[in-house]
């Protein structure tokens, strides 16, 4: 019980450094996905992780809450090891801390909108029925979805379903959020809805990691953006730079090919 | 042409002997069900710790894949013979407390509650690869995101994929059941008078087989309704997964 409290009281303030991640290495036999990471997680920090499919960009954020366990480097949370190079440690905390939003929705089909926020915060957090309910009803009408609580995810659009699916990360009161191409199954007149959600959850001071395709939402919402390619980060910096300026040339190529149709 | 019916359905004969049979039936039913829920059960216990994670794990996986590779490998009527003989046997003998190893709960006999667990350990096996069969359908992601939103693999499993898992494997489950409930005439070869042993009996004692031609009537009676609501589930899953929801 000692060793669960550290993390969840442990403070940080907006700007210090919340996750360091330090030659983070990620291979299935053979095939490196991620050869060396080094990356520094600001709290309120708005990150944008772009790059070409097959750089590692989406392994990497799954890195971070440990869906995938790393071969090699170590992740930290708040000053705490969360993953030492071989296993995780304090794992429970950190997939407390993190909430993750997939590119698939991931609901749970058997289950309405509202029992989706709910479950995790009744088993995980540990609230009563009630006050889990009353959580998720309000983080719901906080995505625009007031009057799709008792819907089931089979009767909402793809917008609809992802953006329950923010609520019901959000419910969690986590630390970090981690968008993984969230925006990429989602028909085009359905995108904006989501991300105008994560926009207000950028501008409401939430610490945010996005693998997107989407340079625009990029350029306006992330403090810093990130170009990977085979394995390394490429590139990082504020999006003026990176986006408006890139000094690399596979970086250059990318936005290239991303922005000229 | 009169020899055909009096030999298969007649009637009187039937009507005569409806009551013998019809109390086999009953008993067929009630280790039916009684040893259809257990099977039930202990296929979803076998499933569930053939999916434990982890490398420290691994002997419990293993010995469950070795359990479900025995009990599907070896006929259920040796599995009924081996466990009466055996557990009578260390009765007897005093291996085993008597209320154990010849079991009278509930007020039936002892062949009754042998065969409710040869049925078990069978029809178990049978069952935990239906529900792992299910349990593998549930995609990988619906892990992930409850994984991601901190739950344990108990919890995820328990809240979320065993749910999903089941309602996915009622119909194969179903087809288990109806199978089961036919293999409970296996159970007189150790005196249970069942449905079958009854026709059996009459045929001994009056060489009519129109015995045998009820019990199969009354096998009907149950199978044919399930047959259809195997049908109708799997309608039922059809137009969900049009929907879009696997």
């Amino acid at each position: 019980m000692s060793e669960e409290s550290t993390l969840l009281e442990k403070e940080v303030a907006r700007g210090e450094t919340i996750m360091t991640v330090s030659s983070l290495k990620k291979s299935y036999g053979k095939l490196e996905v991620l050869r060396d990471i080094d990356l520094d997680i600001k709290k309120g920090e708005v990150i944008c992780i772009l790059g070409p499919s097959g750089s590692g960009k989406s392994t990497m954020l799954r890195c971070l809450n440990l869906l995938e366990l790393p071969t090699g480097g170590t992740v930290t949370l708040k000053g705490e090891t969360v993953f030492d190079g071989e296993k995780p440690k304090n794992l429970d905390e950190l997939r407390r801390e993190t909430g993750m939003v997939f590119q698939s929705f991931n609901l749970f089909p058997n289950m309405s909108a509202k029992q989706n926020v709910s479950i995790a915060q009744i088993r995980v957090r540990g609230r009563k029925k009630d006050e889990a309910d009353k959580r998720s009803i309000e983080q719901l009408g906080k995505v625009g979805l007031d009057e799709k609580v008792d819907e089931y995810p089979d009767r909402l659009s793809g917008g609809q379903q992802q953006r329950v699916a923010i609520a019901r990360a959000l419910a969690m009161d986590p630390e970090i959020m981690l968008f993984d191409e969230v925006t990429s199954a989602l028909d085009p007149e359905l995108v904006k809805g989501v991300l105008d959600v994560m926009r207000e959850l950028a501008d409401s001071g939430m610490t945010m990691l996005c693998v997107t395709h989407e340079i625009g939402f990029a350029r306006e919402v992330a403090d810093r953006v990130i170009f990977m390619d085979g394995g390394y980060i490429v590139e990082q910096g504020p999006p003026d730079n990176v986006l408006g300026n890139p000094q690399e040339e596979r970086t250059q190529q990318f936005l290239g090919l991303v922005l000229d149709h | 042409m009169d020899v055909f019916f009096d030999t298969f359905f007649n009637f009187q004969f039937m009507a005569d002997h409806f009551q013998y049979v019809l109390d086999g039936f009953w008993l067929t039913i009630k280790l039916s069900l009684v040893g259809g829920i257990c099977a039930l059960i202990w296929g979803l216990i076998l499933a569930v710790l053939r999916q434990l994670p982890g490398r420290a794990l691994a002997p419990v996986r293993a010995l469950v894949i070795g359990y479900i590779d025995v009990f599907r490998g070896i006929p259920l009527l040796l599995v009924i013979l081996l466990l009466s003989s055996g557990l009578a046997t260390m009765a007897t003998q005093g291996a085993i407390p008597r209320e154990i190893g010849i079991p009278e709960w509930f007020g039936e006999s002892d062949p009754f509650w042998y065969g409710v667990m040869a049925l078990t350990l069978t029809y178990g096996a049978y069952m935990a690869e239906v529900y792992r069969a299910g349990i593998e359908a549930v995609p990988q992601g619906q892990t992930e995101a409850a994984r991601s939103l901190g739950m344990s693999h108990g919890q995820a499993m328990r809240f979320v994929i065993i749910p999903q898992a089941v309602r996915k494997v009622i119909p194969p489950l179903l087809n288990d059941y109806i199978a089961l409930m036919k293999d409970t005439a296996l159970v007189s070869v150790i005196g249970l008078v069942e449905a079958v042993q009854a026709g059996r009996d009459l045929y001994s004692e009056f060489y009519v087989p129109s015995g045998y031609t009820l019990g199969a009537i009354f096998f009907l009676i149950v199978t044919i309704p399930l047959a259809r609501l195997v049908d109708w589930q799997i309608k039922k899953q059809h137009e969900k997964f049009q929907r879009g929801m696997p």
